[in-house]
């Protein structure tokens, strides 16, 4: 029996595969890792129809929707002032003065967020401001480090062109650095948005009478309800993929010409 | 009435240029004049041949007001100064804003050197038009093949009227068809105006045989020994025109071609 080109590529190196063949191959491994799932001798390990039934419960008893509800917002304001921050620390690396700053921001990442909390209890008063404070101040070392260097790394070409054709230095930063960098903030925001997606249990386990996913993932944590543990997960990463999508949709409409760049494998 | 030449429209004198220990250049020195044609609108066509390294690129940089020379002067028509923004340059990879379509390209170029936006968009069509690209202007350069980018990049250049060109490599990996089209664009562009002028960089001795009314050999002195001396200067020029090489079609065929190709290749091996 011929064995179709498509499936043959599926398993050959360096060969591309039709958007049915990627979908196919993700309905596998998604089919493959629920057998899995299922398969785990682990008693403490909840079976997916017990987690199915912890997230009912969890979403219709227990307020879960405005808990996630506090959590989309929280990340969205941190999201927006590391937007805001990062970008204007990164395009400022073209101005020599301020490079030392952008280079200590970008090491700070090394430092982990536990050790401060006091700190910034002191500085933002504790509460949501605490909450937003931390989480921005997470994902901003990372997304000035990786803005900081999409910056550096454009090619000086690029700068002698706008002046070749007259553009003034502003207009260079315009056209060059801002909107030349576009897609790649882009990207750094979707990288970013993970980042502080999976720093939200932290975050908000510091405040917890606010709520949100966080708070309430460390309180079923405490009394050992792994079902509503994993469910509470589950939302998490589907929410999270959401999204990133969101942002891919966004960085399509915006930069179209990404995806004609990008060579397909 | 005879061919002849008017008024001095790029003079560069005893330019040096250093890059840390490195002498690029040395005292470089050379004039470019309108060369004039009774009855016809002639535009310059200057060839500067040069091995890999020499720093033709370097001397273009200058030329464009990108770098500032160590020493000597470069001026332009009137005796003025070169001030980036006022000379074209095309690079070597055609550098185009990757994030604006064909047209936003052709409208940035023209919005940057003071023109309004309208304007802009006017001359940028009439280009579009010109250069064969009016079905292109909402394409993306990624969406352009290579010969569609060389042409916009030429046409970008061309929104405020620049009358001093500099092209960097326009030949290099072109197979002969091609070749033979830049080699028809670069023509029509320098003989649109009087005083158009295009400096054209290259190794490629033919190609800038065919195209240039005068052909400068930048190259590095040697000692009675053979050993380089550091810092290229003009080793020696051709008046393609007094030399009857020059503004015809199918020059190749003239029996004087390859002989003067041969003489051409010969000082190249000494440079």
């Amino acid at each position: 029996m011929a064995v179709p080109q498509q499936l043959k590529n599926a398993f050959l190196p360096n060969r591309a595969v039709d958007r049915a063949m990627v979908l196919g191959l993700v309905a596998f491994w998604v089919a493959l890792a629920f057998l899995a799932w299922l398969a785990v001798p682990f008693e403490t390990l909840p079976r997916p129809g017990e987690v199915w039934h912890a997230l009912g419960s969890l979403w219709w008893e227990h307020g879960m929707g405005p808990e996630l509800f506090t959590t989309i917002r929280l990340i969205l304001h941190a999201l927006l002032l590391t937007v805001l921050i990062s970008l204007a620390l990164s395009y400022a690396t073209v101005i020599p003065f301020f490079r030392p700053v952008v280079e200590a921001v970008s090491k700070l990442r090394f430092l982990g967020l536990t050790g401060l909390v006091v700190p910034f209890t002191l500085f933002t008063g504790g509460g949501y401001d605490l909450k937003v404070a931390m989480l921005t101040f997470g994902m901003t070392s990372f997304f000035v480090t990786s803005m900081a260097q999409a910056v550096i790394e454009i090619p000086r070409e690029q700068f002698d062109h706008m002046r070749v054709l007259g553009a003034s230095e502003g207009r260079i930063l315009w056209e060059v650095v801002i909107r030349g960098t576009l897609d790649k903030a882009l990207e750094v925001m979707r990288q970013n948005l993970a980042i502080g997606w999976a720093l939200i249990t932290m975050v908000e386990g510091i405040s917890r009478a606010e709520g949100g996913l966080g708070a309430m993932i460390l309180n079923q944590n405490k009394h050992f309800k792994l079902a509503e543990v994993y469910a509470i997960l589950l939302v998490i990463l589907v929410v999270g993929l959401i999204l990133d999508y969101a942002v891919g949709v966004i960085t399509r409409v915006l930069c179209p010409y990404v995806a004609m760049e990008r060579v397909r494998r | 009435m005879t061919d002849s030449f008017g008024e001095t429209l790029l003079e560069v004198r005893e330019v040096s240029e250093r890059l840390g220990n490195n002498q690029i250049l040395e005292k470089l020195s050379f004039e470019v004049r309108d060369r004039i044609r009774p009855g016809k609108v002639t535009g310059q066509l200057v060839g500067l041949l040069g091995p890999s390294g020499v720093g033709k690129t370097r001397l273009l940089r200058l030329i464009a007001g990108l770098d500032k020379p160590d020493t000597g002067v470069i001026l332009g028509q009137k005796s003025q100064p070169m001030a980036a923004g006022t000379v074209g340059l095309i690079f070597q990879n055609y550098v185009l804003l990757r994030h604006r379509t064909v047209m936003g390209n052709l409208v940035t170029a023209g919005v940057a050197n003071g023109m309004g936006r309208g304007e802009s968009k006017d001359k940028a069509s009439h280009l579009l038009e010109r250069f064969g690209l009016a079905d292109r202007g909402s394409f993306y350069p990624a969406q352009l093949s290579g010969g569609q980018r060389q042409r916009v990049a030429i046409a970008q250049q061309l929104v405020h009227n620049k009358s001093l060109l500099l092209m960097d490599e326009p030949f290099s990996g072109l197979d002969p068809i091609a070749l033979e089209e830049v080699i028809k664009l670069v023509t029509e562009v320098a003989h649109m105006q009087e005083l158009n002028t295009i400096i054209i960089v290259t190794h490629d001795i033919r190609a800038a045989m065919l195209v240039s009314d005068t052909l400068l050999m930048l190259g590095r002195d040697r000692t009675p020994e053979g050993k380089v001396i550091p810092g290229a200067r003009i080793q020696h020029s051709y008046d393609m025109v007094e030399r009857g090489m020059a503004w015809r079609d199918n020059l190749e065929l003239d029996p004087k071609f390859p002989a003067m190709e041969r003489e051409i290749v010969e000082r190249f091996r000494q440079l």
